[in-house]
């Protein structure tokens, strides 16, 4: 298969999924073909203004928009994602050791959401916590977090209301899971929700 | 907000909406969506299928508004791109799509349609270069991209060989690229409806 002569196909969405796939990664490599893929990408977007249709509902701008918005509160970037990586490498530089946790989690709008934990472990087991992916607490709610020694009950490590770094106010042991709950404004001693996200060290 | 908006060119305005600002995904809206849903009507056939296409092509528009290159294209051509891959990929998953003939992608007759005179002029200068084209090669891009075959069931059901079919497409394309490139020269933009 010649992937050069792919291209107007591929412009045209009209090659399998396979081919379009082989024809991607061989893009990677040729100029030729970008630049010519850029030509026939353009002439194919033209096609799409010879149709003829009734305008779309209403609700459907309505709903784009309301979802855009839905998804803005509840998605970070990956630009912060990486900066918060980095902010982590750092600290790591000073300290013991680093761990960290990640979970896919689903909002209610379906859509995938990344909430992530870094925890970096300092001398005699200091440790500062950084979120990231969290949307603001719930009103009334706080985000809880907590320190789980190797069978030990959770001992509550700290408050705080959204994307964060923080130090644990007790100290984090090896072995230990460091987890975050929703609670109630205030905290509690002890968790009464399941963690959202947990790491451990 | 909005006023300002309308001055902005597409490329700004996906820049906009790269840091999350929704007006300006709205306002892309407001100038594609039309002829999005068109273009999505005309592939999927069904007005529910092609609702939730373009709704989720403008939300791929508001998720990676950011890694979008201004160099590599213009922004009107990747957000129909985006439209037309999730309308072919959605007729391509339904299964009835298996025994539509290859007439699936002729224009259906639409009644009464108001529209704006700069959609009315876009439609009728891509048509006239349409026309323009050998049968052959109009043939091939229209089953291609309005109707979502792929090249390799082009050539079985067109009973031509892949070569055939691949070099059709090209040649359509790239005139179809010069003569749109070059507005009012040689197409004529007078309605022939």
């Amino acid at each position: 298969m010649d992937l050069h002569e792919l291209t107007a196909a591929y412009a045209l969405d009209a090659l399998d999924a396979d081919e379009a796939e082989a024809y991607e990664l061989h893009l990677g490599q040729c100029e030729e073909c970008r630049e010519e893929l850029a030509g026939l990408n353009e002439a194919a977007g033209h096609l799409a203004f010879a149709t003829v249709a009734p305008a779309p509902p209403p609700r459907l701008r309505a709903a784009i928009v309301e979802r855009a918005a839905a998804e803005r509160s509840n998605v970070v970037p990956l630009l912060r994602r990486r900066w918060v990586a980095r902010g982590l490498g750092v600290a790591a530089a000073a300290a013991a050791c680093v761990v960290v946790g990640l979970s896919v989690a689903l909002s209610q709008s379906s859509h995938t959401r990344y909430v992530g934990i870094g925890v970096v472990l300092g001398a005699n087991g200091q440790a500062t916590l950084t979120v990231y992916g969290l949307a603001a607490a719930p009103h009334g709610k706080t985000y809880e977090a907590w320190v789980i020694p190797a069978g030990h009950s959770p001992r509550p490590a700290g408050l705080f209301s959204g994307n964060t770094t923080v130090r644990l106010h007790v100290a984090v042991p090896k072995n230990a899971v460091v987890a975050v709950t929703v609670e109630r404004a205030g905290g509690v001693r002890a968790p009464t929700t399941a963690p959202i996200i947990s790491a451990r060290t | 907000m909005n006023r300002q908006l309308a001055h902005l060119s597409d490329e700004a305005l996906v820049a906009l909406a790269a840091r999350s600002e929704e007006s300006a995904l709205a306002e892309l809206y407001d100038r594609f969506g039309r002829t999005a849903y068109g273009l999505a009507i005309r592939v999927l056939r069904d007005p529910v299928l092609a609702e939730d296409a373009v709704q989720e092509a403008f939300l791929t528009v508001w998720r990676t508004a950011s890694r979008f290159v201004p160099e590599k294209g213009k922004a009107s051509t990747w957000i129909l791109t985006l439209v037309h891959r999730r309308a072919v990929d959605t007729v391509r998953h339904e299964q009835r799509r298996r025994t539509d003939s290859l007439d699936r992608a002729a224009e259906p007759a639409v009644q009464g349609v108001e529209e704006d005179a700069w959609l009315r002029l876009q439609r009728e200068r891509v048509q006239e270069a349409l026309r323009r084209l050998p049968d052959a090669q109009r043939e091939a891009l229209e089953l291609a991209y309005y109707g979502g075959f792929s090249q390799s069931e082009l050539a079985e059901r067109l009973g031509q060989p892949l070569g055939t079919i691949k070099s059709r497409m090209f040649g359509g394309l790239s005139r179809l690229r010069e003569l749109l490139g070059e507005p009012g020269t040689e197409v004529s933009w007078t309605s022939t409806s």
